[in-house]
């Protein structure tokens, strides 16, 4: 018995070394994001600040239109989230449920809508944004994420519409409920869970988009990640603001996920582990 | 019985499918005309045949990004899998304050990867990058300019692997994780009592029985990895010298910085059908087997 406490207690410190081993660059961010500028880019560089200092984030919000650009990154990545979950998930569950053959064709069709690379279509979707006279606009973004991330939502759902079982649809239909009666009023209260966990996933994939953005804005629309890429370009000068945006940026990721940890290990063990 | 009409499957299908034939599809067909033309700056195309395909493949064509990626999916997700599968047999006990060391564990998986790009491009910075300045204080390196992570062309590469191993290796131990406790508890304690000692159990249990969410696991990120730009972007941009390019970041170099569309479409068409292909054959082996079963 006190060989296995011991090895327990063994084990509680050496995951607590990696986990803080693990942490140790987001709470280097953090630490460099509260000293002085001039400090960031000190030689030799050190873990803990010398001075506490809330200079960076003054740089941060004077060097670039901080709040509009987090506001572009909120409403485009909620909005197009919102457009992705409903229409995904209302097509997921036709291909799901109908049981044609041509629905197993589009299954596999979306799997692979799944897998191109967002790097290769960037461009065709920049000429139809400037051609639909769109470009640098909130809608554009909106518009281009709910389609791109539209794959993920329909591929999440399918497995979760695969464990409700098809006799409730049946049960309703014989008690005379439309297909979308049924859809809305049986099927999603059920697969609620797999919403939220398409929802969160979404919301973050839009959220922390850096390319389409970076093609599709210049001003107006320009969401948080590329102007943070923009302290990229200039000088070292800019590495304290930029430590104080990416630490902006990420924190209320970080906590959100903290608190929805159930759906999005839910959400990124769908289909891989059969319950 | 048919529970779904053909109208109302299309009714329920089209709406989404207008957003993704809009810009998922026909940007794709739209390259694959492009990559049989020569597209001027005025947009005009002079149709060339197969001439980018062979461009693509001939001397000074993609074979360094080839190869490039193919390094970066080798180390990175090797590396991923080992340092998952290890937080993963450390994290399956269960101990006071295993779910909170868990969840801290899993704070980087959801930042934004140009994010852990910029965190680890400060970092790795030659003259004020903290790594180096451990490395030196731990007496691996003799001076802080030994190894220039993001200007040395030997480096470049790796040093956006470890952005990526940093920020994908908890994945992997959510998946593992999620292996092992779908395992019968009963067949690793009838291993113990007939002897067998935790590295035995480790390679003749669990390995075998987390096989399938494992092959799942790698097949996500080698595809994840294959298209990863914005931490690249992010730390060298592909410098220097090509050196870090991959195939993602040339393709995006020669649509936007160089204008060569046809070219860039070519290599584009054939990055997607290797994806593609690969993704096929992958359900193909992993799932047909289950269904029959």
């Amino acid at each position: 018995m006190e060989k296995k406490s011991a090895r327990n207690t063994a084990i509680i410190i050496i995951s607590a070394l990696f986990t803080l081993f693990w942490l140790f660059p987001y709470l280097y961010v953090i630490s460099c994001s509260f000293r002085k500028g001039s400090e960031v880019i000190a030689v030799p560089p050190s873990f803990f600040p010398k001075t506490f200092s809330v200079e960076n984030f003054v740089d941060l919000f004077s060097r670039m239109n901080t709040g509009g650009y987090m506001l572009n990154s909120l409403v485009t990545a909620v909005v197009s989230t919102l457009i992705a979950v409903i229409l995904g998930s209302m097509a997921a569950y036709a291909i799901q449920r109908s049981g044609y053959k041509i629905s197993q064709f589009l299954v596999i069709l979306i799997l692979c809508l799944k897998m191109i690379p967002t790097s290769c279509i960037t461009v065709p979707i920049y000429e139809i944004i400037v051609n639909i006279g769109l470009y640098d606009t909130r809608l554009a973004l909106i518009i281009v994420y709910a389609a791109i991330n539209m794959p993920f939502v329909m591929w999440t759902m399918l497995s979760f519409y695969e464990g409700i079982p098809s006799s409730l649809d049946e049960a309703a239909y014989v008690d005379g409920a439309s297909s979308l009666q049924t859809f809305t009023r049986v099927i999603l209260p059920i697969a609620a869970p797999g919403l939220a966990t398409a929802f969160i996933f979404t919301l973050f994939l839009a959220w922390n988009d850096f390319l389409v953005a970076l093609l599709l804005t210049s001003t107006n629309a320009k969401t948080f990640t590329v102007g943070l890429a923009g302290f990229l370009s200039a000088y070292s000068l800019d590495l304290g603001p930029m430590c104080a945006g990416a630490f902006l940026f990420s924190f209320p990721v970080m906590i959100i996920s903290m608190f929805a940890q159930k759906f999005i290990i839910r959400g990124m063990t769908a289909g891989a582990v059969k319950g | 019985m048919r529970l779904i009409s053909k109208k109302t499957l299309l009714l329920f299908f089209l709406p989404g499918a207008v957003f993704m034939g809009m810009f998922l599809i026909y940007p794709i067909i739209k390259m694959a005309v492009d990559s049989f033309c020569k597209v001027g700056i005025t947009g005009s195309r002079t149709f060339i045949g197969l001439d980018n395909y062979i461009k693509a493949f001939s001397t000074g064509g993609m074979g360094l990004q080839l190869k490039n990626t193919i390094i970066y999916i080798l180390v990175a997700v090797s590396i991923e899998t080992v340092l998952g599968f290890i937080f993963a047999l450390l994290f399956e006990s269960n101990y006071k304050g295993s779910k909170i060391i868990r969840s801290l564990m899993m704070t980087p998986l959801m930042i934004a990867p140009l994010v852990a790009g910029l965190i680890w491009k400060l970092m790795l910075s030659s003259n004020f990058g903290i790594v180096n300045e451990i490395l030196v204080r731990i007496g691996i390196l003799k001076s802080t300019s030994d190894i220039l992570w993001l200007a040395d062309p030997r480096w470049s590469l790796f040093a956006c692997c470890i952005a990526d191993i940093w920020l994908t290796t908890p994945f992997m131990m959510l998946m593992i994780l999620a292996g092992l406790q779908g395992l019968d508890s009963a067949v690793t304690e009838a291993s113990r009592i007939d002897g067998a000692n935790a590295l035995q159990e480790i390679f003749y249990i669990k390995l075998p029985g987390i096989k399938p969410v494992l092959l799942t696991a790698l097949s996500v990120r080698i595809i994840d990895a294959a298209k990863t730009f914005d931490i690249i972007w992010a730390m060298t941009q592909g410098g220097p010298n090509s050196s870090s390019e991959t195939i993602s970041i040339i393709i995006y170099k020669q649509l936007v910085k160089y204008n060569n569309t046809g070219y860039a479409s070519a290599m584009a068409i054939i990055f997607i059908a290797v994806l593609v292909v690969f993704t096929l054959v992958f359900m193909q082996s992993l799932w047909n087997p289950k269904k029959k079963a």
